[in-house]
C-alpha cells in the first residue's frame, strides 16, 4: 500500500506540508450575510414582511396577518410598519430611506421612533378599541375564509394580495354555503323521516369512499360532514318539528278538557292548570317541544312528579336550575293525602323545562323582584304539596 | 387507470359512512344517540379527515 493512500493524499496532491506554487489556497467564500431588506418582487405595500419573511426563513403570510392584527388591535402595526420602511433599506439598496438611518445618526433615529410611538400610543389604542369592535370580526371571517379555502382546495395563504382576497372571498362563499346547508339538513332530520337524511349521508360516504378507487369526488366531504353534523345535533337533542310553530297556552278548565299529551316543534308551550278543576290522585302529562320552552304551571295544591329530559338547555323546577347537555331530572315525590299529583313527562330538545306554581308566576309578573313577599317556602325543589319523600335527580 | 386509492378521499369517506351508520342506528331506535357521544364522535370524523388530508399533501 502506497503511503500517500494512508494519508489520504494523491502523489500530485499538494499537502499542508507542500504549498503550491501559488501560495495557499483561499477558503471558499461562505455564504453572504443575511441582511434584512425590504423586498421588491414579493410585496404588497412596501415589502417589509416580504424581507421579515425572507430573513426569518418563515412564510411572510404570518407577519401579514400579525401587522394587520397590531393595526386593528390598537393601531401600534402601522406605526412599526412605517418605522420599519423608514430604517430598513429596500433590496438592492445601501441605505435606508431615512439618510440619517444610518452610522451615527442611526441610534437618534431609532430612539425617535421609539419616542413617537410612546406618545401616541395611548391615542392609538383609545381608538384601537373602537376599531377593534368592527376590524377583528372581519379579520377573523377574512381569516377563517382563507383557511377554509385553503382545506377545501389546497390553495394555500400565499400570493400577492389580490390572490389572498380572492381566497378569502371564495372561503366565505363555502362557509356561507355550509351554514346554508346545515339548517337545511337539520330542519330535514327535524321534520322528515327519522331515517331520510342518515341514510343520504351514509350514501355520501359511500360514494366519496367508492370514489377514492375510481375518480376523487373531495368536493362532496365538506357537505356531507356538514349535513351529518345537523342531522348529529338533531338526534342527539331528539328534536321533532311535530306540532308545529309558534306560542302556544292551554288552560284547561277540568280534567276533561286536559290532554295527556301536548306538543310543539319550535316556540314555547305553557300549560296553566291554575284554573283547572283537577281530581285527587295521579294525573299523567305530557309536554314535547323541539326547540323552545315547556313551561307547567300549578296551583299551590297541587303536587309534580317530573321526569324531564333536555338535550341541551335548562330545566328548572320550582325555581331549582339545571343547565347544559344531555340534561335529565327526576323527581317523583308522594302528594300529600286528599291532594292532587300530576305525573309530568317533559322532553325537550333545545331550550327550557320550567315547572312552577302560582308563587314564582306572582314572581315573575313582579319582574323578578327578590323582595317580593311571597311564600317563604318558594324555591322549594318541589311544590308545597308534596310530601319531603321522594329524591330528586340529575342526569 | 389509478395507481392506487386516493387515502384522504377513502378515509373521508369511510369516516362519513360510520357517521351515517351511527345516525341510521339512532334512527332505528337501535340506541340512543346523546350529546356525550355525539362530541366525541363529530371530533374523531373532522379530525380523520384533516389528518388523512394533511399527510395525503405531504406525499
Amino acid at each position: 500500500m502506497d503511503v500517500n493512500d494512508t494519508q489520504g493524499n494523491g502523489p500530485d496532491e499538494p499537502t499542508a506540508e507542500q504549498p503550491t506554487a501559488e501560495g495557499p489556497q483561499a477558503p471558499p467564500p461562505g455564504p453572504p450575510p443575511r441582511r434584512l431588506t425590504r423586498l421588491r418582487t414579493d410585496r404588497v405595500v412596501g415589502g417589509v414582511c416580504g424581507g421579515l419573511g425572507r430573513y426569518f426563513n418563515v412564510d411572510p403570510i404570518f407577519f401579514r396577518i400579525g401587522a394587520v392584527a397590531l393595526i386593528f388591535a390598537g393601531g401600534a402595526g402601522l406605526l412599526l410598519y412605517l418605522a420599519a420602511l423608514l430604517l430598513v433599506p429596500g433590496e438592492g439598496d445601501s441605505a435606508p430611506a431615512v439618510p440619517g438611518a444610518q452610522g451615527r445618526n442611526r441610534g437618534w433615529v431609532i430612539a425617535g421612533v421609539v419616542v413617537l410611538l410612546l406618545f401616541s400610543l395611548p391615542f392609538l389604542i383609545g381608538g384601537g378599541f373602537l376599531l377593534a369592535g368592527v376590524g377583528i370580526p372581519i379579520a377573523l371571517l377574512v381569516g377563517t375564509g382563507v383557511l377554509v379555502w385553503w382545506l377545501v382546495s389546497g390553495e394555500g395563504p400565499s400570493g400577492d394580495a389580490g390572490d389572498i382576497a380572492r381566497r378569502a372571498i371564495l372561503g366565505i362563499g363555502v362557509i356561507i354555503l355550509c351554514v346554508v346547508l346545515f339548517f337545511a339538513a337539520g330542519l330535514g332530520a327535524a321534520a322528515g323521516p327519522d331515517w331520510l337524511i342518515p341514510a343520504l349521508i351514509v350514501v355520501a360516504g359511500g360514494a366519496i369512499a367508492a370514489g377514492a378507487f375510481l375518480k376523487p369526488v373531495r368536493w362532496l366531504v365538506l357537505p356531507a360532514l356538514t349535513v351529518a353534523m345537523a342531522a348529529g345535533i338533531v338526534a342527539a337533542a331528539d328534536i321533532d318539528f311535530d306540532g308545529g310553530i309558534g306560542q302556544r297556552e292551554y288552560r284547561p278548565a277540568s280534567s276533561v278538557d286536559l290532554r295527556d299529551r301536548y306538543e310543539l316543534g319550535i316556540g314555547e308551550l305553557v300549560v296553566d292548570l291554575r284554573d283547572t278543576d283537577l281530581p285527587k290522585g295521579d294525573v299523567p302529562l305530557e309536554l314535547d317541544v323541539g326547540i323552545g320552552e315547556a313551561r307547567l304551571i300549578v296551583p299551590d295544591d297541587v303536587c309534580v312528579a317530573t321526569d324531564a329530559d333536555v338535550g341541551m338547555g335548562n330545566i328548572a323546577v320550582f325555581g331549582r336550575d339545571h343547565g347544559g347537555v344531555d340534561i335529565a331530572y327526576e323527581d317523583a315525590p308522594d302528594a300529600k293525602p286528599t291532594r292532587t299529583r300530576v305525573l309530568l313527562n317533559a322532553d325537550v330538545g333545545v331550550g327550557e323545562v320550567r315547572v312552577h306554581d302560582n308563587r314564582a308566576e306572582l314572581f315573575f309578573r313582579h319582574d323578578f323582584n327578590p323582595d317580593y313577599e311571597g311564600d317563604p317556602e318558594f324555591g322549594s325543589p318541589r311544590s308545597a304539596a308534596c310530601e319531603s319523600d321522594g329524591q330528586a335527580s340529575i342526569g | 387507470m389509478r395507481s392506487g386509492p386516493d387515502i384522504p378521499s377513502l378515509v373521508a369517506g369511510l369516516a362519513v359512512l360510520a357517521f351515517g351508520g351511527v345516525l341510521m342506528l339512532d334512527a332505528f331506535a337501535v340506541f340512543d344517540l346523546s350529546f356525550a357521544a355525539f362530541g366525541p364522535l363529530a371530533c374523531a370524523t373532522a379530525g380523520a379527515i384533516l389528518v388523512a388530508n394533511g399527510l395525503g399533501r405531504r406525499r
